[in-house]
């Protein structure tokens, strides 16, 4: 068995740290507040973001960096998206060209429209760097219902050495090499949830949801086309399965904008009532701009771009929407 | 190289191709004999052109002919006896024709060589092209950027240079420029028709030159040439490279760049790790050779635009096989006080890190890290291709990268890339070949719309977050003065003139050589409404 090191102890954190624990591995989970530590080397939970749950007992928790990234050459990093940069900058002092970093942060960096694995590269030292994306409501694999995911990484010993550490009874874990399209389609699937949102609020049935899904994974493959993804990706686990899964759930917080926005609320009602903001909307935002900067058509983002930002009623957009001509519905994407 | 390292090189570089190939062969049925056999296919081809009275053609064919027989009832262990003899001669052909007596001659003194070297040449053509060469280079190369820097690493590692390519003379040229800095000469794999010259031949000597035959295609021979060069790396040889692999065609600053060669910089640092070596540290320092004028512009860009993916990877009969055309072009450019300048960009370990003065890499955060942790496993040094090659496509990154960065931009590729988007602006939605061709529909522009693009260019690239650098006639800004210089330029080498001042405008003529000069701009995000985009 081997040690193992996890950044971040949310929900998403804490339940890779219990299937690496559950695998047998000493895992040690570096999460920022004292008290959380205490917590999970006291009581083995986490009642914050896993209530009700037991973490494995080979889990160890530190408020220490320095010790987390001396513990093992294999780091997984689960930080919020926005928090990703200062804590790859404050890792940035303890890792060397040995170290191997995955991250399982769904987002992209909002102003420089960086993908983490790029913010990853510009922050520290770290080579061997891979990203883990795909359907993954953390709470279905605490109570461990079988589950997949994809480990990316141009680097095959990363791939190797994540598929066998993480892959377990409940949790599989398939491989491949392209990193831009695990994390474009992690990110991208929130736009799409926030739209399911809406059109789930409004009543509307299966088949106008399928169109969104079919037509949204569409953009999905354009804008991952523009970044350089193999558009292969985006029918697997990070991008169909991702999707299917984050749409469909009315608990995300993404779908639960989506749902407000329906009702008529502005973006600053939800987020005084959410009282955080959901990805989704952030990265509305960026995937606006990056496609108004390199000319790409992309008529859900526009849409929920619009709702969102400008105010504008979602039964209007969605008109313009059906309004719009209808061309052909493949077009070959280079990459 | 020196005698005794010949020898181990030779030794070293037969074995590892050998034990490579026959690794490679485990549980593999019949690989080796694929290999031997796409050896004889590939050399089988270049023989039927080669003359059949030249006792090296005579000795390959007899050689081949003898493989050929065995071939199909040699055993596993034969195969590998063939192979290796095979890869033997490839080697002592590669290793054996570094001249060890030019190196030393080189480096001791640059003008004494020549008398050696040019032997049977005709003295009134020798003494004229010496001095133009000589003097001219003198006086015209421009040596800048991390020269000091590049200087403190040459004793605390190995330096592999690795400069972008746009003329057969960047060679002779940076060979000079490291003269000129001091620093020992630089060993080089350059194609056979780079020594047809005389005078050339001798810069190529100054750079510890050894012949690369690039019409031998088997995968065999590249095997050899990759090892050569990694050896030569472990042995503390300086190299130079062009990762380019070719000339730029379009004249463009190379973006992407060929990896396989590039490769053997991780290879041979790994393999110093391994053999405890004192100094195992590998140095890349990008650079960049801008020329005002390139000689070899009109075949280039013409062998370019012939189709793209078409175009020629070995070109022999172009303006450098005569040796007029670079006295011409010589004495015209050095005329004008043109300068070529040679740039060093930051010096960079294997990895695409960069290096401080020391020695010592770098983070993005200039934090100090421990190259060895790269290729080590639990500590010890490791080899694993997929990895490494993986660390090959970041530092081809960062040398691309720092080609942009260290682009000293003239004032003809300012003009050029100018009227380019003028002339696509005017014509829009005209098919590229059609407009280079016929230039569209108007034959010149208005001098103050010319002014203005140039203006507007220029501003672009002074506002870009990493500007390259700039001559100084740019630099000044007086744009009227900037296209003037630019003009003068176009006039005086080639044989159409690119563009002239006629009255208050501006004729476009050849526009091919417009577009080869303005190419040197391309990759830089100069955003949409500048974009000359042929």
């Amino acid at each position: 068995m081997e040690k193992v090191t996890v950044i971040g102890a949310g929900s998403w954190g804490s339940t890779l740290a219990d299937v690496l624990g559950n695998n047998g591995h000493e895992v040690l989970l570096w999460a920022r507040s004292q008290e959380r530590c205490e917590e999970i080397n006291q009581r083995h939970s986490n009642e914050r973001y896993l209530p009700g749950f037991t973490l494995s007992p080979n889990i160890t928790a530190t408020p220490d960096l320095e010790r987390a990234c001396a513990h093992s050459h294999w780091i997984l990093m689960v930080v919020p998206s926005h928090g990703l940069r200062g804590c790859a900058r404050a890792l940035g002092d303890f890792v060397g060209g040995e170290h191997m970093i995955v991250h399982a942060t769904k987002g992209i960096e909002q102003e420089s429209f960086q993908r983490m694995s790029q913010v990853l590269r510009e922050e520290t030292c770290v080579r061997k760097i891979g990203v883990l994306s795909g359907p993954n409501l953390a709470r279905e694999i605490m109570r461990r219902q079988p589950a997949g995911t994809l480990v990316a990484s141009k680097y095959r010993e990363v791939l190797e050495r994540s598929q066998a550490l993480l892959h377990s009874p409940y949790f599989r874990v398939y491989a491949g090499d392209d990193v831009i399209g695990a994390e474009v389609g992690g990110a991208f699937k929130n736009i799409v949830a926030v739209a399911a949102g809406v059109v789930d609020e409004l009543g509307m049935g299966d088949n106008t949801r399928a169109l969104l899904l079919t037509r949204g994974l569409n953009e999905m493959a354009h804008v991952g086309a523009a970044m350089g993804a193999n558009v292969l990706t985006f029918g697997g686990l990070a991008g169909i399965g991702d999707l299917m899964c984050t749409c469909a759930s009315p608990l995300s917080r993404n779908h639960q904008v989506g749902e407000r926005l329906a009702r008529g609320q502005s973006l600053e009602q939800i987020q005084a009532e959410m009282h955080m903001v959901a990805e989704g909307v952030k990265t509305t935002r960026s995937t606006f701009a990056y496609a108004g900067y390199k000319g790409l058509d992309l008529p859900i983002v526009r849409a929920v771009n619009a709702v969102i930002y400008q105010q504008r009623p979602v039964n209007e957009v969605i008109q313009d929407l059906m309004a719009l001509p209808a061309s052909r519905e493949l077009v070959e994407l280079s990459w | 190289m020196r005698r005794e390292d010949q020898e181990r090189a030779l030794v070293e570089v037969t074995s590892r191709v050998v034990d490579g190939f026959v690794q490679a062969a485990q549980g593999r049925d019949g690989y080796l004999e694929g290999v031997l056999s796409d050896t004889l296919y590939h050399e089988g081809l270049r023989l039927e052109r080669e003359d059949p009275s030249d006792p090296a053609t005579k000795a390959y064919r007899e050689l081949y002919g003898r493989v050929r027989r065995e071939l199909g009832s040699a055993s596993p262990s034969r195969q590998k006896q063939l192979l290796t003899e095979i890869t033997r001669q490839y080697a002592e052909e590669v290793v054996g024709n570094f001249d060890d007596r030019v190196y030393r001659v080189a480096t001791r003194a640059l003008p004494h060589g020549l008398s050696i070297l040019l032997k049977g040449a005709s003295l009134r053509r020798v003494a004229s092209m010496d001095i133009l060469l000589r003097r001219g280079l003198e006086d015209h190369v421009q040596v800048e950027g991390e020269v000091e820097h590049v200087k403190a690493l040459v004793d605390r590692g190995t330096l592999l240079v690795t400069p972008t390519h746009s003329s057969n003379l960047d060679s002779p040229v940076l060979g000079y420029a490291i003269y000129l800095m001091g620093v020992p000469p630089l060993t080089y794999g350059a194609g056979l028709n780079l020594f047809t010259n005389p005078v050339l031949s001798f810069f190529m000597g100054n750079l510890g030159a050894y012949k690369v035959d690039r019409r031998k295609q088997a995968t065999l021979y590249k095997a050899v040439l990759k090892e050569y060069s990694t050896c030569a790396l472990e042995l503390g040889y300086h190299s130079l490279f062009f990762p380019g692999g070719t000339r730029a065609r379009g004249g463009e600053v190379e973006r992407k760049l060929k990896k396989g060669l590039l490769g053997t910089a991780v290879r041979a640092y790994t393999n110093n790790l391994q053999a405890g070596r004192a100094k195992p540290d590998i140095f890349v320092v990008p650079c960049t050779i801008n020329y005002k004028l390139v000689l070899e512009a009109e075949t280039l860009i013409r062998d370019h635009l012939a189709e793209v993916g078409k175009a020629r990877f070995i070109i022999t009969d172009d303006e450098f096989s005569k040796p007029r055309r670079i006295l011409n072009f010589m004495s015209n450019l050095f005329s004008l006080d043109a300068r070529i300048t040679v740039r060093f960009g930051k010096p960079l370990d294997v990895f695409g890190n960069p290096v401080d003065g020391q020695g010592r890499s770098l983070d993005p955060s200039g934090r100090v890290v421990d190259p060895r942790g790269y290729v080590s496993r639990d500590g010890a040094p490791v080899r694993d291709d997929q990895r490494d090659q993986q660390y090959t496509n970041e530092l081809a990154e960062a040398i691309g990268a720092a080609y942009g960065d260290e682009n000293v931009v003239m004032s003809t590729n300012l003009v050029g890339y100018a009227v380019t988007a003028l002339l696509q602006r005017a014509n829009p939605g005209m098919d590229r070949y059609r407009l280079l061709r016929t230039g569209g529909a108007l034959d010149s522009f208005p001098m103050s719309e010319v002014h203005a693009e140039v203006q507007r260019v220029l501003e672009a690239l002074q506002g870009l977050p990493k500007p390259p650098a700039l001559e100084p006639v740019l630099q000044a800004g007086d744009v009227p003065e900037i296209v003037n210089d630019a003009l003068k330029h176009f006039a005086i080498y080639h044989s159409l003139n690119a563009a002239e001042r006629r009255g208050d405008r501006l004729f476009h003529l050849d526009r091919n050589l417009l577009l080869f000069y303005g190419n040197r701009l391309r990759g830089y995000d100069l955003g949409r409404t500048l974009a000359a985009d042929v």
